[in-house]
C-alpha cells in the first residue's frame, strides 16, 4: 500500500471535519460524532486483523473493555493521569492479546479463531461482572475524572466537561487520525506486503519464507494495543463503565457491521462504515429501537449483494453501467473478469 | 454434596446440549458453516411452542410437533434465501459466518420488537415427580432425556441407512466427488440446514417449560453447543452426544464446587483448552 495518498486523504478529511464544530452548535450531534470517531478508530484497529490479516476474531471487545477499565481504575484508585492511563490500558490489552493470541492464531479454520476469541472475551466479561469490589459490576463504575484541562496558545484554556462536547470532538478526531496513521504506516512496510501474501495464500506465502505466525501475532498485538487505548479514551468520554456497555458481544457485532458494510480489508471502508452507521442511524431516531434489526439485515444484504462494502459501490456502479453499455459486444470470460477484479482490489 | 443428584441434573442439561450441538455439528460438518443463528432457531422453536400451546391451547404433543415443523420450514427458507447465494463463491467461509451472525442479530431483535422483552412461560408438559433414594427427578426432565435419546436414535439411523444420510456423509467428505456421483448437493444442504433448525426447536420445546421464553433465550444454548462441538469434534454426531452429556455433568459438578456465576467460565475454559491442546476435538478427524 502506498502511504502518501492514504495519509493525504486522512489528513485532508480530518481538516474538513475539524471545521464542523464551528458550524454546528448542537451538543448532542457533537457527542454522536465523538462516539462515531471512537468506533471508527476501533473498527479500523479490528480491520487490521479481520480485514488485512484475514483472521476473523470475535473478541475485540475484550481489548476495548480491558483498556477502558484499566484506564478508569488507574485514574480513580491511583490518581494516574488519564493520558498515562490510556497508554496503560493499551499495554494491558496487549498483554491480554499475548495470552489469547499466541495459542489461538495457530488455528487455521475461520470459525475456530472466531469462537476461541469469543470465548476469551466472554470470560473477561464474566470476570468483570463478578469482580464487583473492583468494577462495581452492572451497577457501573463511576467517579471517572474528565481529561485534564490545558491551555492552547491562541485558543486559551481548554476544559473537558460533560456539558461541552467540542474538546472531546477534537481529541477523538485526533485519536482517529493517529490510529489511521499507525495503520497506514504499518501497512506501507513489509508487513503490509506479507499480510497481502498471507491473505491470498497462506501456504504459498509460508513456502516463500513469510513467517506466518510472527506477522499474525504482530498485527494482532498492534490491533489489541490500539483497541485498548481507544477503550481508555472511551472511559473518559462516557465517564461511566459497565461490563455490558464496553465488554458485550454487541460491541463486536457493531464493529463487524461497520467494517463489513463500509468495506472489509480496505483502508477507509471501516471508517466510512462507522461514520455512516453511527450518524445515519442517529439521524433516523424514529427507528432507534430497530437499530440492531437494521444492523443485522444490512449485514446479510451487504454480504450477499455488495461483498466489497459501500466503498466498492462507485466501482460496482461503473462496472454494471459498463456492462450494460457494452452488452451487445462479446464480454470477457467470467473468469478473467474475476481475476482482473482481484488485481484491482490489491491496489490501494 | 449429593453426587447422584448432580449427575442426574448434568445428564438432563447434557441431553439438551447434545441435541443443540448435533444440529450445529450437522451443518458445520457437511456444509462447513458455523451457524451463529442456531440459537435463534431454538428461540423460534420456543415462541412457536408458546403460541401453539398457550395462545391456541393446542394439545401438547401437537404443539411440539408444530413448533418443530415451523422451525424446519424457517430453516429451509433461510438456507434458500441467504446461504445458498454465498456457498458458490470462492471465498465463502467468512461471508457465511457474517451472514449467520447478521441473521442472528436480525432475528433476535425482530423477536424483541415483535414479542417484547418480557419472559413468556409455558406449563410443564408432564407433572409427576419421582424420588429414587436421595435423588429427585421431575418427569419433565425424564422426558427430556427420553426425547433426546429417541432423537439421537432417529438421527443416527437416518445418517447411516437413508439415501439422504449417505449422501450427506458423502458430501461432507468431498462435495465435488459427491456431485459427480449424482448426489444433489443443493438438496442435501437444504435438508441438513432444515433438520438442524428442527433439532434446535426440539430442544427448545423440551426446555421452555423449565426456562422462560425470551428473545435472548438462544444465546446460551448456542454458546454451549459450540463448546460441545469443539469438544466432541466437528461433524461428529457421536462426539456431539458424548461431549454434550460430558459438558452437562462437568458443569453440574463444577457449579456445585464454585458458584453458578462461573458456570460459563467452566465451559469457555474447556473450549479454549481443547482448541489449545487438541484442536480436532475428542472424536473429530479434521484439523482446526
Amino acid at each position: 500500500m502506498k502511504l502518501r495518498p492514504v495519509l493525504g486523504a486522512t489528513i485532508g478529511g480530518a481538516i474538513v471535519l475539524a471545521f464542523l464544530p464551528l458550524a454546528c452548535h448542537n451538543q448532542y450531534l457533537m457527542h454522536v460524532a465523538v462516539i462515531a470517531f471512537i468506533f471508527a478508530a476501533l473498527t479500523a484497529s479490528w480491520n487490521l486483523v479481520g480485514g488485512y490479516g484475514g483472521m476473523f476474531t470475535f473478541g475485540h471487545q475484550a481489548f476495548f473493555g480491558l483498556g477502558a477499565y484499566t484506564a478508569a481504575l488507574l485514574a480513580i484508585n491511583l490518581g494516574w493521569s488519564p493520558y498515562a492511563g490510556i497508554f496503560a490500558g493499551g499495554m494491558f490489552a496487549t498483554i491480554a492479546g499475548i495470552i489469547i493470541g499466541v495459542p489461538v492464531l495457530r488455528l487455521r479454520g475461520a470459525p475456530y479463531i472466531s469462537i476461541a476469541t469469543l470465548a476469551f472475551a466472554e470470560v473477561v466479561r464474566i470476570i468483570a461482572d463478578n469482580l464487583t469490589k473492583l468494577t462495581h459490576g452492572e451497577t457501573g463504575l463511576v467517579g471517572i475524572p474528565t481529561l485534564p484541562s490545558f491551555a492552547l496558545p491562541g485558543i486559551g484554556q481548554v476544559t473537558f466537561s460533560l456539558a461541552d462536547s467540542r474538546p472531546y470532538y477534537y481529541v477523538s478526531l485526533m485519536a482517529l487520525v493517529a490510529v489511521l496513521v499507525i495503520v497506514g504506516l504499518l501497512l506501507s512496510t513489509r508487513v503490509g506486503l506479507a499480510l497481502g501474501a498471507i491473505r491470498d495464500s497462506p501456504e504459498a506465502a509460508e513456502s516463500l519464507g513469510v513467517a506466518l505466525t510472527t506477522y499474525k501475532v504482530l498485527i494482532f498485538l498492534t490491533s489489541s494495543f490500539i483497541a485498548g487505548c481507544i477503550g481508555g479514551l472511551y472511559a473518559f468520554v462516557v465517564s461511566v463503565l459497565t461490563p455490558s456497555t464496553v465488554l458485550s458481544v454487541e460491541i463486536m457485532v457493531q464493529i463487524i457491521a461497520m467494517a463489513l458494510i463500509g468495506g472489509l480489508g480496505t483502508f477507509f471502508g471501516p471508517v466510512l462504515g462507522a461514520l455512516i452507521l453511527t450518524v445515519g442511524l442517529e439521524l433516523l431516531r424514529a427507528f432507534s429501537d430497530w437499530q440492531l434489526v437494521i444492523y443485522g439485515a444490512l449485514l446479510v444484504v451487504v454480504v450477499i449483494a455488495l461483498p466489497g462494502g459501500l466503498i466498492s459501490l462507485p466501482k460496482r456502479i461503473t462496472e454494471i453501467a459498463g456492462r450494460i453499455v457494452s452488452a451487445p459486444k462479446s464480454r470477457p470470460a467470467a473468469d478473467s473478469v474475476a481475476i482482473s477484479n482481484r488485481f484491482e482490489q490489491e491496489k490501494p | 454434596m449429593n453426587i447422584g443428584q448432580l449427575v442426574i441434573d448434568g445428564l438432563v442439561a447434557g441431553a439438551m446440549y447434545a441435541i443443540m450441538a448435533s444440529g450445529l455439528s450437522l451443518v458445520w460438518g457437511t456444509v462447513g458453516i458455523l451457524n451463529f443463528a442456531h440459537g435463534e432457531f431454538y428461540m423460534i422453536g420456543g415462541y412457536a411452542l408458546y403460541f401453539t400451546l398457550v395462545e391456541l391451547n393446542a394439545n401438547p404433543l401437537l404443539a411440539v410437533i408444530a413448533a418443530v415443523l415451523v422451525t424446519f420450514g424457517i430453516g429451509a427458507f433461510v438456507e434458500m434465501g441467504v446461504l445458498r447465494w454465498l456457498l458458490n463463491r470462492r471465498e465463502w467461509e467468512l461471508p457465511t459466518l457474517v451472514a449467520t451472525l447478521g441473521l442472528s442479530v436480525f432475528l433476535q431483535n425482530l423477536a424483541l420488537r415483535s414479542f417484547g422483552a418480557t419472559d413468556k412461560s409455558v406449563p410443564y408438559l408432564f407433572h409427576s415427580v419421582y424420588h429414587v433414594g436421595r435423588v429427585t427427578i421431575a418427569s419433565q426432565r425424564v422426558a427430556i432425556v427420553a426425547v433426546a435419546v429417541i432423537a439421537f436414535a432417529l438421527l443416527w439411523g437416518a445418517m447411516r441407512f437413508t439415501r439422504f444420510g449417505i449422501g450427506l456423509r458423502a458430501t461432507a467428505q468431498d462435495r465435488d466427488a459427491a456431485t459427480l456421483m449424482g448426489i444433489d448437493v443443493k438438496k442435501i444442504y437444504l435438508l441438513a440446514f432444515a433438520i438442524s433448525a428442527a433439532l434446535a426447536a426440539l430442544a427448545a420445546t423440551m426446555l421452555s417449560p423449565i426456562f422462560s421464553i425470551n428473545p435472548w433465550m438462544g444465546a446460551r444454548p448456542l454458546l454451549k453447543a459450540i463448546v460441545v462441538v469443539v469438544l466432541g469434534g466437528m461433524g461428529s454426531i457421536e462426539g456431539a452426544i458424548i461431549g454434550g452429556f460430558g459438558l452437562g455433568i462437568i458443569e453440574s459438578i463444577g457449579v456445585a464446587l464454585v458458584s453458578s456465576e462461573w458456570e460459563d467460565v467452566i465451559a469457555f475454559g474447556l473450549l479454549i483448552l481443547t482448541l489449545w491442546l487438541k484442536p480436532s476435538g475428542l472424536f473429530g478427524t479434521r484439523e482446526a
